[in-house]
């Protein structure tokens, strides 16, 4: 039998199993509780503002930016600034001059920086729950329900078998993670409007000798820094299948194989917490998913952690995981 | 049929969507890995050396002041842009005939341990030989980030930050006194630039951080505090900028007028 028809087969029992409906519900649920908890506390944001700054200083946000433009201007002919300083203003700039252009409310919300931010929020634990979701019971699920028999007596080698299943997640995946992203687009749309898609981003921080280095930061449109964001996204969706169905394989119980992959991901949001300076967890897998923090130059958790060093620990991890899925899964003895 | 075509359409996101992510992943690569991309643009034209020569072709006719500190000291907020370098030597006029130069390291947001650093790395070391003023404003940004904290936090958090721009202070008059003994250095006090968020032990607390900052400054002998708590108190809408934090063009214009008032006779006497 040809991997295409294997591949399509799977696919079609994902579909009528029903799983991918539940992870796209579950997807438009979550957005539309965050878009319209985040238009919440904008606008309480927003009266706090003008509370403590007089109802100038936010209704009329274009004076503030001209205030703020021009203190940095004079702030880059200092003679006194180092080389960080300086690129990281040129930054700011070129962002305040784009929203006052453009008449960006910098403070307003917009359907871009929305679907960015639910990103960036969720890689680390919401999107692998979710690839749990359709990973964890691909084949346990298929051996407490005994149809394993009826899929392994048929003349295919079992590492097609197996192959087709980790192809079909692997698209499984692609589809999520494009599905995350046009839904919060078109959801959050409807809430702060469908622009923001050229404004600029700052990105390009690298991290040596354990500082943050701003001296090659400069802009990119959103569009394309949301784009980044989505397929680092993929690369761990991605990643956390390998996981999950290498752990399926092994359990062979469902609630066991996703009791064991969660409760990893959950230790792991802790672990690099109170172990920062044990420099063994860095070689986790849990702690390297936040793969976008680099993109933005937040903090890393663990010194001498760089976005080359996670996704090279990552792809070590799914590797792996693959390894041990194809070498189990063609030498047991399946008895159901 | 139904099962088909969407296993086709399936197959078709999925495809289209890997290689549009795959691309965008190897940008998220090259984006965090490449070498600075960045030339240096156009370097800042800087006006000390403008200024030195201005020095050197006049000799007594003049007094140097050189401004130290944050973004107080740079002139941020002013809509003119002008802040102390603009305001004090018109302020000074009516006290001499002599003409005032000034330069201005001010560094917005420095904190008392970025002045410290400024000073040791002793690229100011020339202009404060040759200051006969010396103006800093620094603090704010030290004590700033404790607003937020809850009181317990707050009291406690004070405490620590207190020390520690203490000894900072101590040691920035210290490198300001071995290299210039003799210039009257003028600090300026903290305000408080939010009139809507003041409660009792706020207000103490800031009174506290001054007057501790003033014994300090009097130790020095050759020093003088300027306070500014009083001059804004009451007129925050009169003399605070749009950002709600720095003082406007009026505020400036204000306190170089107090400055120049305090020193005003010492300023004709010489």
């Amino acid at each position: 039998m040809k991997l295409f028809r294997l591949i399509e087969n799977e696919v079609i029992k994902m579909i009528s199993k029903k799983r991918l409906m539940f992870v796209l519900a579950i997807l438009i649920v979550l957005i539309s509780v965050f878009a319209y908890g985040q238009n919440q506390s904008l606008t309480r944001t927003k009266a706090q503002l003008s509370q403590r700054m007089g109802i100038t200083a936010t209704a009329d946000w274009r004076k503030l930016a001209d205030q703020q433009l021009i203190d940095m201007k004079n702030r880059l002919d200092s003679p006194y600034l180092d080389e960080k300083t300086q690129s990281s203003l040129r930054v700011r700039m070129e962002q305040l001059q784009y929203n006052l252009d453009n008449n960006i409310n910098p403070l307003a919300q917009s359907a871009a920086k929305f679907t960015t931010t639910f990103m960036e929020q969720s890689i680390f634990l919401f999107l692998p729950l979710l690839i749990i979701m359709l990973a964890a019971d691909m084949v346990s699920g298929e051996s407490s329900s005994g149809t394993i028999k009826l899929l392994l007596v048929r003349n295919v080698p079992r590492w097609k078998i197996l192959l087709s299943k980790y192809l079909t997640l692997v698209i499984l995946e692609v589809i999520v993670v494009c599905s995350a992203f046009a839904l919060s687009a078109i959801i959050s749309g409807f809430f702060f409007g469908f622009g923001g898609w050229l404004a600029p981003v700052a990105t390009g921080f690298k991290v040596l000798a354990g500082k943050l280095d701003a001296t090659g930061v400069h802009n990119v449109p959103q569009w394309q820094y949301s784009l980044m964001v989505y397929s680092l996204a993929l690369y761990v969706a991605i990643v956390v299948g390998s996981i999950s169905l290498m752990i399926s394989i092994l359990v062979k119980s469902t609630a066991a194989s996703i009791g064991i992959i969660m409760s990893s991901l959950v230790a792991g949001n802790f672990l690099s917490y109170f172990l920062s300076d044990w420099k063994i967890t860095r070689y986790m897998f849990m702690v390297n998913l936040r793969l976008t923090d680099y993109l933005a130059g937040s903090f890393q958790p663990i010194d001498g952690m760089t976005l080359l060093f996670s996704i090279t620990v990552l792809f070590g991890w799914a590797i792996a995981a693959i390894i041990i899925s194809f070498v189990y899964f063609t030498k047991q003895d399946i008895l159901v | 049929m139904l099962k088909k075509s969407i296993w086709y359409s399936i197959l078709t996101i999925a495809c289209v969507g890997f290689i549009v992510l795959s691309l965008g992943f190897y940008q998220a690569i090259s984006v965090t890995t490449a070498v600075n991309p960045q030339p240096l643009a156009k370097a800042p034209l800087t006006q000390t050396p403008e200024i030195s020569s201005k020095l050197s072709s006049q000799t007594t006719n003049f007094f140097k002041m050189l401004i130290l500190g944050d973004s107080i000291a740079k002139g941020t907020g002013d809509e003119k842009n002008k802040g102390f370098s603009g305001y004090l030597p018109e302020y000074f006029k009516n006290y001499t005939s002599k003409e005032i130069l000034i330069d201005n390291a001010g560094i917005d947001g420095l904190e008392s341990i970025g002045l410290l650093e400024q000073l040791q790395s002793h690229k100011l070391d020339k202009t404060i030989a040759d200051s006969n003023f010396i103006l800093v404003s620094i603090g704010g940004n030290d004590v700033k980030s404790i607003l937020s904290l809850n009181d317990l936090a707050k009291e406690e958090q004070f405490t620590v930050r207190q020390d520690s721009y203490q000894s900072n202070l101590k040691q920035t008059l210290q490198v300001l006194r071995t290299i210039n003994p003799n210039a009257i250095i003028i600090f300026l006090g903290l305000y408080n630039p939010y009139e809507k968020v003041t409660s009792p032990e706020d207000t103490s607390l800031l009174n506290t951080w001054n007057y501790n900052t003033q014994q300090l400054v009097e130790d020095d002998g050759k020093g003088i505090f300027i306070p500014t708590y009083d001059l804004l108190k009451y007129n925050l809408g009169k003399y605070i900028a749009q950002d709600g934090l720095h003082p406007n063009s009026a505020g400036y214009q204000a306190l170089s007028n107090r400055i120049s008032q305090a020193v005003g006779t010492i300023i004709t006497g010489s």
